[in-house]
């Protein structure tokens, strides 16, 4: 015979839709974003390994200023590495704004997937296929570069007064990230972009714009450590073969290529945590309902219980909501994630990198974190509870006497007044739905800080370069050009070790004139032991003056340890300033060498000259960029956040209504009106809900910091952490009007509950 | 505080299933009288209290009071009247578990203009030494003890007891009837009882005995029992 106990489910269901069906739509909300974007992950992980075998993705590059000589062509061969003339020429200001690397056709590395309009997701990789072969008049265009600068298929490119007709949009393996510069904090999809021609189409462009880079590609799989010392290993034979290298960059370093894998090894974990904590709150909300039921249905309890019923028909009883609600979410959330929802999250990948069609496809995992892990979370969180709650004898829960142990002490309070010690009383009743909706503010709060906080992040991060940013244009020098004024600067990368990130970075030494005009507000080192650091590698690494520093001159194998004399202002840079002759002694080079040209005012330095031209704006116009890719996912934030808020602020202030409303009968029966009912049940509330607010925000503040940081080890430079004043006004504010809907509608809750339910006869 | 019941009709329920638990109910309580209302389950007393208190309202009459009567009072001047005026006792003693013995007595006090001291109600009521306690901590006589204390310290003029005895044993009950005695005797507030213990008849100044919505008797006791001395 079917339980006729079971009938009360949906009665139980129906009578406190309010709260499941809030419950319900946090779940709804936690599962379809989370299977939406874990989808979506898998999808571009599996996406990229496949490319990876498919589209033979390099594993380095080096460019040199001459042809690299036969010899270490033969090196590379006899070492088992496949070496491939990967030449590039730079077109600077297309269209006003953008650089354009333009590719020679491409065979036998890197090779770019063709991406027919619109088509972003594939059932198989085998739907994949690779540009076509271009005519001398066709290009192929990175897509994401394309779209962001409204081309379409069809349109005609210009370079240096050359057409060429749009044939392909692609995604090229080894730039699915679009950083101009590897030292570039921010991708920047509208002012760079990736192209491919016909070996003829190339030859038509002119040809000092070219430069001469070379990717190699491993034949055989090789560990982590194979790889890494191989990697150096190649450098070595580089420099000791006497070739011209001007950048060398292993595939892990290279954030074209590796910063959407490590973005998505950063993103998963945080997200599978962010689902889980949100799932065990939601998990302890539920709790706390049947925890109120169970007291509530004290004596029918006993009576069961003294009927015959055992102790887990009770606990599975009393599960029954919790798992339906829970499955329902689950199997609905998924259908969302997989169908609707993940739509955004597409958009966010493919607007943001270029990726080859993304090969979405059942993912195990997904349904594991969004199906599997949910309904474990409330099953051992709820019968956990529940089991130790319905432990008692029959006869206990006939009497009501639902405590376990000792019988409960009064906490002496204070001699405070009536209503403060009051509402004490109901705050330490009430301490497990108080600390719940702590945990559920701190959280939501934690989404705003992150969707209200970016945006001024960002903005405060350009503005630091642009204030300490001492010059307007920048020369990377292929050769010396003679005068062609300018401040002389001679800049060398050296590498140090970040143990934050376990990991070695690269900083650079910079070396100025004693007597520079442009530099004149910072101090410089000129002594060989001491550091001059500049504030974000400060930041980075925690250093403080007096620490002591290592770093390795990588093309000159050297290792030096200096102590850090001073901190610089200069947001623009990670590294460290010393008195150009200084450097050049600690380089081995000549007193006055130098390999840059720093002015306020546009040199004539010849072309032939120049291995790199960065302008001021170069270096900021990334940062606005890169956040509107994140905008659907910062508002989606955004409102997830208050929602959250909201509907945890509804359920557990409501259970703390609904577990006194026979005490709220009585005081109204005493002659306490409902405005002081309020003030005696509600302000408890009130004060619990505006304290947390408050504590949480320090603590938001110190995990958005900590957010930071571990962004920041992923990177090249280092974003200091600020949210400004108004973000943290508008949180509260936001917390607070939440709250206060929510405690109108409390008002009208305890202005319906009857006088007469006092009255009842009740044991 | 003297209470006059006029006509009072009350009816439950709606069409077919709608039942007239009071049938014009006539009566006059004076100021310092404790008045018992005795009758059977059903019979209708407790819903006259509940309209006396103002926490239910009748369909026909009205209740005067003073110079006022319920039926034409709004609800802010019914809440203002039950803090003004009255003190309620029930059966279950419905303290809050989460405040203290003195706590649940603060309830009350807190909403009067000028409160019983607190500390000489306990001494009174035997609860001194218990007032730190939780409900929970006490035995169902102290419990109603702290009940009646609640109701007494706002000093009011009128005190309504639904069934005080109704929860607890022979000598514990007989305690609870002395202490309400002692408290009439003492502050000259009006008190009405309700119970279906013929007993207690004996300590009050009159009885009104009801049966199926009418008083069937209105009897004024000349002499009134000790409740040490009520026996059933």
């Amino acid at each position: 015979m079917r339980n006729p106990l079971n009938n009360r489910t949906f009665r139980e269901l129906k009578s406190n839709a309010g709260k499941y069906i809030g419950l319900l739509c946090i779940i709804l909300t936690v599962i379809t974003i989370g299977s939406a974007f874990m989808v979506c992950l898998d999808g571009t992980s599996y996406s990229l390994s496949k490319s990876d075998e498919i589209n033979l993705t390099e594993d380095g590059y080096f460019e040199t200023f001459f042809p690299v000589k036969a010899e270490t062509t033969d090196w590379f061969k006899d070492n088992n590495i496949r070496l491939v003339e990967n030449f590039y020429k730079t077109i600077d200001n297309y269209d006003d704004h953008a650089t354009i690397l333009v590719f020679n056709n491409r065979t036998q590395i890197d090779i770019p997937i063709l991406i027919e309009n619109g088509n972003y997701v594939v059932t198989s990789e085998n739907d994949w296929s690779h540009v076509p072969a271009l005519k001398n008049d066709e290009i192929a265009l990175d897509r994401v570069f394309a779209k962001a600068n409204g081309l379409n298929f069809g349109d005609t490119v210009t370079l240096y007064g050359i057409s060429y007709k749009i044939a392909a949009f692609t995604a090229f393996p080894d730039y699915t990230s679009l950083f101009k510069s590897n030292k570039d904090l921010l991708m920047n999809t509208t002012d760079f972009g990736i192209a491919m021609l016909s070996e003829e189409g190339y030859d038509r462009l002119p040809g000092d714009i070219q430069t001469l880079r070379y990717s190699y590609r491993f034949e055989k799989q090789l560990s982590k450590t194979e790889t890494d010392d191989l990697n150096k290993e190649i450098l070595n034979r580089l420099v000791s073969g006497g070739e011209a290298v001007s950048e060398f960059l292993p595939r892990e370093s290279n954030q074209s290529i590796s910063f959407l894998a490590t973005d998505m090894g950063k993103d998963g974990p945080t997200v599978e945590i962010f689902i889980f904590l949100l799932l065990v709150i939601v998990a302890f909300v539920f709790a706390i309902i049947v925890t109120n039921m169970v007291e509530k249905e004290a004596s029918v309890i006993g009576t069961l219980r003294s009927l015959g019923f055992t102790r887990w028909e009770m606990v599975l009883h009393y599960l029954r909501p919790t798992i339906i609600v829970t499955f329902v979410a689950a199997i609905v959330g998924n259908l969302l994630g997989y169908t609707v929802m993940i739509k955004p999250f597409l958009d966010m990948y493919t607007t943001s990198y270029c990726i080859p069609p993304m090969v979405i496809s059942f993912s195990f995992k997904a349904i594991l974190v969004t199906t599997v892990v949910p309904i474990v979370t409330m099953l051992v969180i709820n019968v956990l509870v529940l089991s130790n709650k319905l432990s008692l004898s029959p006869l206990k829960f006939l009497r009501k006497d639902l405590k376990h142990g000792k019988q409960k002490k009064a906490m002496k309070l204070p001699d405070w007044s009536f209503l403060t010690r009051f509402r004490i009383r109901v705050i330490l009743q009430n301490m497990g739905s108080y600390l719940i909706l702590f945990i559920g503010i701190f959280l939501s709060g934690l989404l705003l800080v992150f969707g209200l906080g970016l945006g001024p992040l960002m903005d405060n991060y350009v503005d630091g370069i642009d204030k300490s940013l001492p010059y307007e244009y920048q020369y990377v020098l292929k050769a010396v050009p003679g005068d062609v004024g300018g401040e002389k600067v001679t800049m060398q990368p050296v590498e140090t070790h970040f143990d934050f990130a376990k990991k070695d970075i690269e900083i650079s030494f910079i070396g100025v004139d004693e007597d520079s005009e442009i530099f004149s507000n910072f101090k410089k080192s000129d002594n060989k032991s001491e550091l001059v650091i500049t504030s974000p590698l400060a930041k980075k690494l925690k250093l403080k003056i007096g620490d002591t520093l290592t770093v390795t001159d990588t093309y000159n194998k050297k290792d030096y340890t200096f102590t850090v004399k001073d901190i610089a202002e200069y947001d623009a840079a990670m590294g460290a300033i010393f008195t150009r002759s200084l450097l050049n002694e600690l380089i081995d080079k000549e007193p006055d060498y130098y390999n840059s040209l720093v002015s306020n005012t546009k040199l004539d330095v010849p072309d032939a000259y120049i291995a790199k031209f960065i302008t001021r704006s170069d270096m900021l116009g990334a940062a606005k960029q890169m956040l509107s890719s994140f905008d659907v996912i910062i508002k989606l934030f955004n409102v997830f956040s208050v929602a959250i808020a909201l509907i945890l602020m509804y359920i557990l202030t409501n259970t703390v209504i609904e577990k006194n409303s026979l005490y709220i009968s009585y005081m109204k029966v005493f002659g306490y009106d409902e405005k002081e009912v309020s003030r005696l049940y509600l302000r408890a509330t009130t004060i619990t809900v505006m304290v947390a607010l408050f504590i949480s925000l320090p603590l938001q503040a110190l995990s958005f910091k900590a957010m930071m940081d571990v962004i920041s080890s992923m990177i090249d430079g280092y974003i200091s952490f600020y949210i400004p004043i108004k973000v943290y006004v508008e949180i509260i504010l936001i917390g607070a009007l939440s709250y206060f809907a929510i405690n109108r509608f409390n008002y009208g809750k305890v202005k319906k509950i009857k006088m007469s339910d006092a009255l009842k006869t009740r044991e | 505080m003297k209470l006059k019941v006029n006509n009072i009709h009350k009816f439950y329920g709606e069409g077919l299933s709608r039942v007239e638990v009071l049938k014009g109910i006539d009566c006059e309580i004076n100021e310092g009288e404790i008045c018992v209302l005795l009758g059977p389950s059903g019979s209708g007393k407790s819903t006259l209290l509940n309209i006396i208190g103002g926490i239910e309202s009748a369909d026909e009459g009205c209740v005067d009071i003073g110079d006022s009567c319920t039926d034409k009072m709004t609800e802010k001047e019914l809440t203002s009247y039950r803090r003004n005026n009255l003190g309620f006792v029930f059966q279950f003693y419905n303290l809050v578990p989460n405040l203290t013995v003195k706590e649940n007595i603060e309830v009350c006090a807190y909403l009067a203009k000028d409160p019983l001291d607190i500390n000489e109600l306990l001494k009174t009521l035997g609860l001194y030494e218990h007032r730190d306690k939780l409900p929970s901590q006490l035995s169902g006589g102290q419990q109603q003890r702290c009940a009646i204390g609640r109701a007494l310290v706002k000093n009011p003029s009128v005190l309504l007891c639904d069934e005080p005895t109704g929860a607890l044993d022979y000598n514990t009950s007989k305690e609870i009837l002395a202490l309400i005695q002692r408290v009439n005797r003492k502050y000259h507030n009006t008190i009405i009882i309700v119970t279906h213990n013929d007993a207690i008849k004996g300590m009050a100044n009159r009885v009104l005995r009801l049966h199926d919505g009418k008083i069937l008797k209105n009897i004024v006791n000349d002499t009134q029992t000790e409740a040490s001395d009520l026996e059933w």
